[in-house]
């Protein structure tokens, strides 16, 4: 059966037609947009640039920590001296792919580099752990890591960035990757891993070695030729 | 329009007899998922009354230009502005805290209990009455979220505030402020809301 | 006073036992005979536990079984039902989570366990027959989750013991985390460490079996357990020939066996038709393996179980016998 068609519409006055027009019945819509766009604009001008800073800082108070330990950071502050430094950043050929690394180069205030830090991150045990390794000059020894994002298992894997485990890698050599050994009986080269989140212990000492092995290369030429 | 609660009606049935989480089971997202720690439940109740009044406001402003097919357009415009300022804000000044609320603040835009009160209140009656219904519901919505994140955070870590309050021999619970901690404790506070609120009943009625 | 009447009448009323056909086969089994021969059958594996760990399984024992009576007590007389202490199924639970536990964690995770194990896993359900998850296992996963530094490998470990078992790291952890391979008799005869119930594997087989002939258990369930295991395990083997964690090791190690014959068949969380038992019991085994190998947690009967409790209804649906002569 056919359906029952629609009766022809009386045509509409000009006026009615213009009413009746999609652009028009949305003209409160358009005006909103116009004023929320510009005003959402303007808050990204005057808050933009702090947000980033925000950002970088959350990095940047980290390096003299990082660099000169917690009492050398705590001298320095206290001088009221600033540590020197420059961003820069690496591109390392790995096989398949090119890994980039923005690392933080430190001075003192005679133009004598300190150290290295990188920022670096990797797949822990719950999601991406990103962290801040810190280098001496040579990149012979690890000066101090800090964990800036991590999704741990709260009570286990989140002890990682306490400062009793994440102290260990303090004046590790990176001559040899660093193993991972449980029960407390680590080694000169070994981390002890937490107890119970052996994974998330793993994964922090599998992203510095990764680190370490990538950019000890490219750091060290460069800390040679940029003299 | 003469049946409408008026603007102190409004904000009282907010806080408790309309309570957004306990009674409407609105915004259960972020009732779900910040309150493991009391600091970040009321950024987040301050982040929504923020969203909400402003929203509210705005929409009960134009409410007579409103056409009702463009409505939810108008609305969601309105509230996704507003969050974002609130996003931005937070990010700009208290950074540490915008990073633990992480995607909570920009999906307060999907929190329905502001699109409701956008549609229940705001696109019906004036300013006035709109901004006390705002701020009823928020208040509300704050009690809610303070009251889970308060149990979450002292069985889960010992702490109110991130402050000590139990003693240190104290157990932490950890699962309490993992997300199945936050459906249970939320299930026995509704349980528990809904229990009282049946005796208050049946006492009213037995008189 | 009408409400107080009517709940005083359906507490009273006949429970009206609902089974699919033959209908003449069980008549004497009842909650409270069923519950005692649960009891009977963890005879072998309690026996186990207190010779290995003695003091310590003692201790959690009687920690777990009173928590978890005096749970139920409290929770049905909140919701104004007769206490139901005496069908034993307070009692089961209580065992059942005792043994599931390791045997030096501390007395409040026993307590807590018990607690939510009968007050969020059974009571808020409506009561013994209504709740969706084993109760011990609701309770193990709470504290599992809650205070995994005592339950997870630290809590398995006490150098000071007198026992020898307990200074050792469990043989799934000891794999898991080091690949250290625990010889199959210590596995068979118990002597290793781990939770309370399930070091040894002979005291499980005794008890199951026990179960299995006096039909309060059915064997289905079981059967598909190993059966996935078996199969599964034997897959693993052979795409990693090296390994040394053999299929025997996967059906010895662990808590495999216990959760097969004595957590998996809970009459209550697990469906009813054999076939729905045999897909029950094969989804356990699965889960299981896919846990064990793929997970951080070295053991997953616990999680197993739970999650295809929470698909129980639905294999019941799916599994509806067909009446003589229906379509």
């Amino acid at each position: 059966m056919k359906p029952i068609q629609q009766m022809e519409p009386l045509s509409p006055t000009a006026f009615e037609r213009l009413r009746n027009n999609n652009i028009i019945q949305a003209w409160l819509v358009l005006i909103l947009t116009l004023c929320f766009g510009s005003s959402l604009a303007g808050i990204q001008m005057t808050l933009g640039p702090k947000i980033e800073e925000n950002k970088l800082n959350e990095t940047l108070e980290k390096i003299p920590e990082l660099i000169l330990g917690a009492e050398g950071a705590q001298k320095l502050t206290e001088s009221g001296e600033k540590l020197d430094v420059i961003p820069r950043s690496f591109v390392v050929d790995k096989p398949g792919k090119k890994a980039v690394y923005n690392v933080y180069e430190a001075f003192d205030k005679d133009k004598k580099r300190l150290g290295w830090v990188v920022k670096t991150g990797g797949q822990g045990y719950a999601d991406r752990i990103e962290l801040l390794l810190g280098v001496d000059p040579e990149v012979k020894t690890v000066s101090g890591i800090f964990v800036l994002e991590q999704k741990e298992t709260p009570g286990l894997g989140n002890k990682i960035t306490f400062e009793e485990w994440r102290g260990q890698f303090k004046g590790k050599n990176t001559e040899t990757p660093m193993g991972v050994v449980k029960g407390g009986k680590a080694g000169a080269g070994d981390i002890n891993a937490i107890t119970g989140a052996t994974i998330s212990s793993r994964a922090v000492t599998d992203i510095v070695n990764m680190a370490v092995a990538d950019l000890k290369g490219p750091l060290t030429a460069n800390a040679e030729g940029g003299k | 329009m003469a049946d409408q609660p008026t603007a102190a009606e409004r904000f009282i049935q907010g806080i408790l007899p309309e309570n957004p989480v306990y009674r409407q089971l609105l915004g259960l997202c972020p009732t779900l998922a910040v309150t493991n720690g009391l600091k970040a439940a009321i950024t987040m109740s301050a982040a929504v009354l923020f969203v909400l009044f402003c929203a509210n406001v705005i929409v009960s402003l134009i409410r007579n230009l409103l056409k009702p097919h463009l409505r939810i357009v108008i609305f969601t415009l309105t509230i996704a502005t507003f969050v974002t300022f609130a996003d931005r804000f937070l990010a700009a000044y208290v950074y540490q805290m915008s990073k633990v609320l992480g995607p909570y603040i920009p999906l307060i835009i999907v929190n329905c209990l502001i699109i409701c009160r956008c549609e229940v209140c705001a696109s019906k009656q004036g300013v006035v009455t709109a901004g006390a219904d705002a701020i009823g519901q928020s208040l509300g919505f704050c009690l809610a979220l303070c009251s889970i994140a308060a149990v979450r955070e002292l069985l889960g870590t010992g702490m109110l505030f991130d402050i000590r309050v139990l003693p240190v021999v104290w157990p932490d619970w950890v699962i309490m402020v993992l997300p199945p901690g936050a459906f249970l404790t939320f299930g026995l506070l509704l349980g528990l809301v809904n229990w009282y609120s049946d005796r208050r009943a049946a006492a009213a009625g037995g008189k | 006073m009408a409400k107080e009447i009517q709940i005083r009448e359906s507490a009273e009323a006949p429970v009206i036992h609902v089974a699919p056909s033959p209908h003449l086969s069980h008549t004497a089994q009842t909650t409270r005979t069923m519950m005692r021969d649960v009891l009977i059958a963890l005879a072998p594996v309690t026996g186990m536990a207190l010779y290995v760990f003695q003091a310590y399984a003692l201790r959690q024992l009687a920690i777990c079984v009173i928590g978890c009576l005096a749970a139920e007590w409290i929770f049905t007389g909140m919701r104004g039902r007769r206490a139901t202490l005496w069908d034993f199924s307070a009692a089961v639970t209580g065992v059942i989570l005792a043994l599931s536990l390791p045997g030096t964690a501390p007395w409040y995770i026993g307590v807590i366990a018990s607690f939510t194990a009968i007050g969020i896993g059974k009571v808020i359900f409506g009561g013994l027959g209504m709740n969706i998850f084993n109760p011990a296992m609701v309770g193990r996963a709470f504290v599992m989750i809650a205070f995994a530094g005592a339950m997870g490998a630290a809590g398995y470990q006490d150098a000071s013991s007198a026992v020898d078992a307990i200074s050792q790291a469990t043989p799934m952890d000891a794999f898991k985390q080091g690949g250290a391979i625990a010889p199959l008799s210590a596995l068979f005869w118990g002597n290793t460490n781990g939770s309370l119930g399930e070091t040894s594997a002979i005291a499980c087989l005794i008890g199951g079996l026990y179960l299995c002939i006096r039909r309060t258990a059915s064997w289905e369930i079981p059967a598909g357990v190993i059966g996935a295991v078996v199969v599964l395990g034997g897959i693993a083997n052979l795409l990693n020939p090296e390994s040394q964690w053999t299929v025997l090791h996967h059906i010895l190690g662990g808590a495999l066996l216990f959760g097969a014959f004595f957590i998996a068949t809970d009459p209550v969380t697990s469906p009813l038709t054999p076939k729905g038992k045999l897909i029950f019991g094969t989804g356990v085994g699965a889960l299981i393996m896919l846990l064990r190998i793929f997970s951080g947690y070295p053991e997953g009967v616990m999680f197993a179980v739970l999650i295809m409790n929470s698909i129980t209804p639905l294999i019941n649906r799916w599994t509806i016998p067909r009446p003589l002569g229906g379509k």
